[in-house]
């Protein structure tokens, strides 16, 4: 029944969102507004059809319908509501069907918020986002349907994967998919300038804010992405360049590659085909990233369904590719560039070097994603790229990036003399300068530690700077007390100043990655009872295990006290938890989250009389700072997304 | 806006990628060959649910397909049971043995499943894992088919079909059985 | 052309030269390569400080383990060839005699591989079955009835 309409609301969907693109390109060819109109109220019926679909699908979840085989994959009837509503994105076929909800949501607010604004793009903004939204809905209606029955219905479902057991599973899926989703906006706008040849930097405006806010989506879901590796897999790392990490990564890189060179175009009209190429790539990577995690073609510590949805995606991702292409061929002579760089020593140039890293980084790790395939195709040889290569490559590229991040923002645009440019520089570069020597007094001799340790301080100093200035501008010009000059700076220049502590985030985070992958502290050990180990200036004395029952598992913990510097500073307990249906145990961390180091501690075995334990303690430095430069990155874009409506006519009349 | 040929190899610049990424369906790098093919197979006895006892050594001389599953295995042991049923009655008369061997269960959930699929062939729990361990058994369900002589000829991995069954065993068999069962097997079946 | 547009391109060339050096000097170090047992053993491609990828089964009865010193030492069989193992750690838990598993490492004198990584082949498709772990419920009631 449930699933009768859950199908019957995507067939009608695909309907819909065909017929509505269709409508959409005629209307507008023909000048028949009557049709376009139909073309607008067709993307409100998709989606409301797709949000009556995951309705179903969700009603299914809380109510354990285990007719649906999707619900008995994916639910349990003793999970908490929170549990049972998250099962939606715990496997393929509901996350497709997460994917087409807010894909029509978005379409929905498009054309909600600019048919009378901008209707000269709509016509194939509409085709765009139908096209893609009908390709989700097929998707689910072919090779994964998320309603497909399961007979004879079981009693009780399987429930989620252990380890999706965690309130980050939750919110992590959610952030990403708005991350992914929201991309495609600037990318339908992108193509309807390339279809209808209007191609000034409009269509920047109107998307700008749509493709920072999915950057700052995508940013967050990567970093929690971080945190949920962290705290629940147990390895004590955040990040393993795991094809399905990369995956996430590599639009994020060619995403932030566009948000800094829209900015060029719209000041200087140049970089125009790059835009286009940039979005039109950061898109086809979001599906390039779903192709790859969902077909199966490489190996993933998050293993996934392998079948046709990997040929789906693939046909998409051709689609894409040559459509954009093509059209970018055909309007090539039309997009002859304004202006010419000045001076090396200009925001222009900065950017376009800082794209050009961006863009070499974001292709070394594709490289290295596809290589084993690549490998076995050329020279039949199975091959595997793993964090090695990566942190090899990702290093001096991400250094040189970091460098081009604080002297960015305080070269002029069009062209600076090396004097100014001193004089920004000078203060941070003294700055950066001190702490990596006092880094190396300190006793750290690692070049590239240091070397990121310099120029993350050089970063921040700059921000600090800027601020500063600022600040001191605007008391001296207009009197303000610092907290007012500092609020009228936001109002200001939101993107800049919300930019700026955007970049004194990725310095903490960069500061955090440096020194936790250099100075990680690991012990392993067995310990009979009683006895203890050491790692960094603490030590862990194994005190006995214990048993508890959990709704979904048994957990066996390991009783530690932990002393700090001799001192007892309390008790730890990992875990492992025991599932019935799964052979594997799940291990449980224990951790304790520190400024300047975590405790990170891991029961490998145990002796069921409680004996002896195995153990894996680990001191990790500086951890936290990712999660603080991640919050500080959201932060930033916030400020610099807020929206401002008193201000736009006081600024508009200074620019002129 | 023409396009001519020089500018159409331009967009045709992107195939050499999507070839590539086509090719990765043809490999599969989780593939890793069972080692137990064409050697013996590692007896067993087993007290079937009936109360019965089974030893593989006995079986000598048939075709025996050993099938590992559990009633909590959603859903492809729900989706081979009628088949391995169906196998059963159709060539329980021609020196083919069809034993299911229970894994990490609960007795009463065994015997549920059983009924609700009428099971008719012997199967028979293995209570501390040693015949699934003995058989490099991964993941649930497994079914391994043995030659007359005790080999093991193939092993399928996940929901074994109607086709794979009869192919093997009649290959094993050296002859096609006769028509008759086969169709009693389909009408019981549905 | 305007010198500082040559300046830039000259500045971008670098940049690309750099990487292009990192990425090939990066694939000739950092690969590991993967090879079954018996590929080892035939093509002496094992050579001491490369790092491999090895998977296979883990023979029954080969495995020795020191609870003191998680001294690891087992056999890799593809069916045809076998390598010993020697291994330092805690292992995965699927690991266990007549599993598949893959060891990251590299070949050490006599024809002994010393991995420092165990993958055991895992795969979400089905479940595992109880292999020689005790079932959670009496794991639990054992545990219970000790305090």
């Amino acid at each position: 029944m449930t699933a009768d309409l859950g199908n019957i609301a995507l067939w009608i969907a695909l309907v819909v969102a065909v017929y509505g693109a269709v409508a959409a390109i005629v209307g507008h060819r023909q000048g028949r507004p009557a049709l376009l109109d139909s073309a607008y109220n067709g993307v409100l019926v998709h989606c409301a059809l797709v949000t009556m679909a995951l309705l179903s699908l969700e009603y299914a979840l809380i109510t354990s319908d285990f007719s649906i085989q999707y619900v008995v994959f994916n639910s349990s009837r003793n999970y908490p509501v929170w549990y049972k509503i998250a099962g939606l994105w715990g496997a393929l076929e509901g996350s497709l069907l997460l994917w087409a909800w807010m894909q029509a949501v978005l379409a929905a607010l498009v054309v909600l918020l600019y048919w009378r604004k901008h209707l000269a793009f709509l016509p194939y903004v509409i085709a765009v986002l139908m096209g893609i939204s009908a390709f989700f809905v097929l998707v689910m209606l072919i090779p994964a349907n998320p309603f497909t029955q399961h007979f004879p219905v079981p009693l009780e479902g399987r429930g989620l994967n252990p380890l999706l057991e965690d309130t980050s599973m939750l919110v992590h899926p959610l952030l990403l998919y708005s991350g992914y989703v929201g991309f495609t906006v600037p990318y339908a706008f992108a193509m309807a300038a390339l279809i209808t040849g209007r191609l000034s930097a409009e269509w920047l405006y109107i998307t700008r804010r749509w493709a920072v806010t999915a950057w700052m989506f995508l940013t967050a879901g990567i970093i929690y992405g971080g945190w949920w590796s962290y705290h629940v897999l147990g390895w004590g790392g955040y990040w393993a360049w795991d094809p399905v990490e990369n995956a996430s990564f590599m639009p994020w890189l060619a995403g932030t590659a566009y948000i800094h060179s829209v900015m060029t175009q719209e000041k200087r009209g140049m970089l125009k085909v790059w835009n286009l190429a940039l979005i039109s790539l950061t898109f086809a990577l979001v599906i390039f990233g779903t192709f790859l995690t969902r077909s199966g073609i490489l190996t993933s510590v998050h293993a996934f369904t392998q079948g046709a949805v990997g040929y789906f995606f693939l046909a998409l991702l051709a689609v894409i590719l040559l459509s954009t292409v093509t059209l970018l061929t055909l309007r090539a002579d039309q997009l002859k560039t304004e202006g010419t760089v000045d001076s090396v020593l200009s925001r222009e140039s900065a950017f376009l070097f800082n794209n050009l890293l961006l863009i070499t980084f974001c292709f070394t790790l594709f490289l290295g994603t596809i290589f084993p395939l690549l490998a076995e195709a050329v020279r039949g040889v199975k091959v595997s790229v793993g964090a090695p290569y990566f942190n090899y490559v990702a290093g001096p590229i991400a250094l040189g990036l970091l460098f081009l991040m604080g002297v960015g923002p305080v070269i002029p645009w069009r062209g600076g003399s090396w004097g100014g440019l001193g004089r920004n520089l000078l203060g941070p570069g003294v700055v950066g300068l001190a702490a990596g020597a006092t880094a190396f007094v300190l006793g750290i001799r690692g070049p590239s530690v240091v070397a990121t340790y310099a120029v993350a301080v050089f970063v921040a100093a700059i921000a600090v700077q800027e601020y500063y200035r600022g600040i001191r501008a605007r008391r001296k010009t207009a009197g303000e007390g610092p907290l007012r000059a500092l609020g009228q700076l936001f109002a200001r220049n939101r993107r800049r100043y919300g930019g700026l502590v955007v970049h004194l985030g990725v310095a903490l985070l960069a500061i955090g990655i440096a020194s936790s992958s250099t100075f990680q502290v690991q012990r392993e050990q067995m310990l009979k009872k009683g006895e203890a180990l050491e790692a960094g200036s603490y030590r862990v004395r194994f005190d006995g295990i214990t048993g508890s029952r959990g709704p979904t598992h048994v957990k066996v913990q390991g009783i530690f006290t932990v002393f700090n510097d001799r001192h007892e500073a309390g008790q730890m307990t990992p875990a492992l938890r025991f599932y019935p249906r799964q052979q594997e145990p799940i291990a449980e961390v224990d951790y304790w989250i520190g400024f300047w180091e975590d405790l990170y501690v891991i029961l490998g075995s145990f002796d069921r009389e409680g004996n002896w334990a195995v153990i894996k303690v680990m001191v990790n430095p500086m951890v936290s700072w990712i999660w603080m430069g991640g919050a500080i990155m959201v932060l930033g874009t916030l400020l610099a997304l807020w929206p401002a409506r008193f201000r736009s006519a006081a600024v508009r009349g200074e620019r002129s | 806006m023409t396009l001519t040929w020089k500018k159409l190899l331009v967009p045709l610049s992107v195939l050499p990628v999507l070839f590539l990424l086509a090719y990765g369906f043809r490999t599969d790098p989780r593939q890793v060959p069972s080692p137990l093919i064409e050697k013996e197979a590692p007896p067993f006895a087993l007290t079937l649910f009936d109360g019965e006892h089974l030893s593989l050594e006995k079986l000598r001389g048939k075709v025996v397909v050993v099938n590992f599953w559990a009633s909590w295995c959603v859903p492809a042991c729900y989706e081979e049971a009628p088949v391995l049923e169906a196998a059963w009655r159709a060539y329980r008369d021609s020196d083919v043995v069809i034993v299911g061997v229970n894994v990490q269960d609960t007795e009463e959930a065994a015997r549920e499943f059983m009924r609700r699929f009428e099971f008719s062939f012997p199967n028979g729990p293995d209570p501390r894992g040693k015949i699934s361990i003995d058989y490099g058994v991964y993941g649930i369900p497994e079914t391994f088919i043995l030659d007359k002589e005790g080999r093991i000829a193939y092993k399928h991995i996940g929901a074994v079909t109607a086709e794979t069954l009869s192919e093997h065993i009649n290959r094993l068999l050296g002859e096609a059985p006769r028509m008759e069962d086969r169709r009693k097997g389909h009408e019981r079946k549905t | 052309m305007r010198s500082a547009n040559r300046r830039v391109l000259i500045g971008g060339l670098i940049i690309l030269a750099a990487v292009a050096y990192l990425v090939w000097t990066g694939t000739q170090e950092a690969l590991i390569y993967f090879y079954t047992p018996s590929e080892l053993q035939a093509e002496e491609i094992g050579r001491p400080g490369r790092r491999i990828r090895l998977g296979g089964l883990v023979v029954e009865g080969s495995l020795n383990y020191e609870p003191e010193t998680l001294n690891y030492e087992f056999q890799l069989t593809d069916g045809t060839a076998m390598i010993p193992v020697q291994f330092k750690g805690i292992p995965p838990d699927l690991f266990k005699e007549g599993a598949g598993a893959i060891v990251e490492g590299q070949m050490v004198a006599n024809g002994v591989f010393q991995a420092d990584l165990i993958m055991a082949k895992h795969n979400e498709e089905y479940r595992a079955p109880a292999g020689t772990r005790p079932k959670s419920e009496e794991l639990y009631r054992s545990l219970i009835k000790e305090q």
